[in-house]
């Protein structure tokens, strides 16, 4: 769901760009307190996973294909929407400005999209399914869609208040394929979790004891 | 499983992934772009992409930006093997400046803790 330059004029791209400033500005200050020497190998793990996952497009019928975002996942294991930020923002400078994958001057919406909406949504999302359903699995599963349609459905008002997209031809696409891109959100958010509770258990926020937590 | 095992593991199985995805991959556009030939009278909600449509991304005015990798590839007559020395750059790439800028990050509140 990368917006390309030329979707968004360039004056509504600044305001997104200031936006997620704000976020970018708060997820540093979530890295210079919680960064530790343990976080670092797991965070820079993701941010190669989540680059090589998104240039792997499945198809997902109706002539369409789509990719992992990673949000969800990032927010999930590191337990802070503010590392779905961190991360998905550096994956997106990559790709924008190496591979011009997603717009420069609509960078900001991208950001918003993805990391500050997906990351926020995956979090939460993970906490209340957690409380209610007690199963990592399908917590992290139907959070991890969600934050795939729901950045998707906010990329579609963007671009209908750019005048790119009619509103409701634009939210009835845009949700319909996220919402079947979204299954291979959830599988692949909760096949890498579980993989990273096998071996490192200690590095995923929820299963630490010590962590304010959504299993105790 | 120590921490280097965690990265030297982690960034090989990213790695794979690429690479896969470089052969594998479907061609058809993505939920956003099927959207947009939707809009331009290209494609139907649920029928297939038109070999040949193109998503014209002209819409506004805009500062056009050259990638020098464009369509993760690196160009030329490479073809497959410029799309795979472009993934492998770019998996390589987000791993090297999350790690880097997490390591000044934490080492510069070290002093303070």
């Amino acid at each position: 769901m990368h917006i390309p330059d030329g979707f968004i004029p360039i004056p509504q791209g600044i305001v997104y760009w200031v936006i997620a400033l704000v976020f970018i500005a708060l997820a540093l200050r979530w890295a210079k307190n919680e960064m530790t020497d343990e976080k670092i190998p797991l965070i820079a793990v993701l941010a190669a996973a989540i680059f090589a996952l998104q240039s792997f497009n499945i198809p997902v019928s109706m002539g369409t294909s789509g990719h992992l975002v990673g949000g969800a996942l990032a927010a999930i294991v590191l337990g802070s929407p503010f590392a779905a930020v961190f991360i998905l923002t550096l994956v997106l400078i990559v790709q924008g400005v190496l591979f011009g994958d997603g717009g420069i001057t609509v960078m900001g919406a991208n950001i918003i999209n993805m990391g500050v909406i997906g990351g926020f949504g995956g979090f939460y999302g993970f906490k209340g399914l957690m409380a209610a359903t007690k199963n990592i699995s399908i917590s992290a599963f139907i959070a991890a869609w969600l934050a795939c349609l729901v950045p998707a459905l906010a990329a579609a008002v963007e671009l209908s208040l750019a005048g790119s997209f009619p509103f409701e031809v634009g939210m009835i696409a845009m949700g319909a394929y996220h919402a079947a891109i979204g299954i291979i959100e959830g599988l692949v958010t909760v096949i890498a979790i579980n993989l990273i509770l096998r071996v490192r258990p200690d590095m995923v926020d929820f299963s630490r004891p010590a962590a304010s937590g959504v299993v105790s | 499983m120590d921490n280097k095992h965690f990265m030297v593991a982690g960034v090989i199985i990213a790695l794979v992934i690429g690479v896969v995805a470089v052969f594998f991959a479907s061609s058809d556009p993505d939920g956003l772009e099927s959207t947009a030939l939707i809009v331009q009278g290209d494609k139907t909600l649920t029928g297939a992409t038109p070999p040949d449509v193109e998503v014209d991304t002209g819409l506004h005015e805009t500062i056009v930006y050259d990638s020098p990798f464009p369509d993760y590839s690196i160009g030329g007559s490479l073809g497959t093997y410029g799309g795979l020395v472009a993934i492998v750059f770019g998996t390589f790439l987000a791993f090297v400046a999350v790690y880097a800028i997490a390591k000044v990050i934490a080492g510069a509140r070290t002093p303070n803790q």
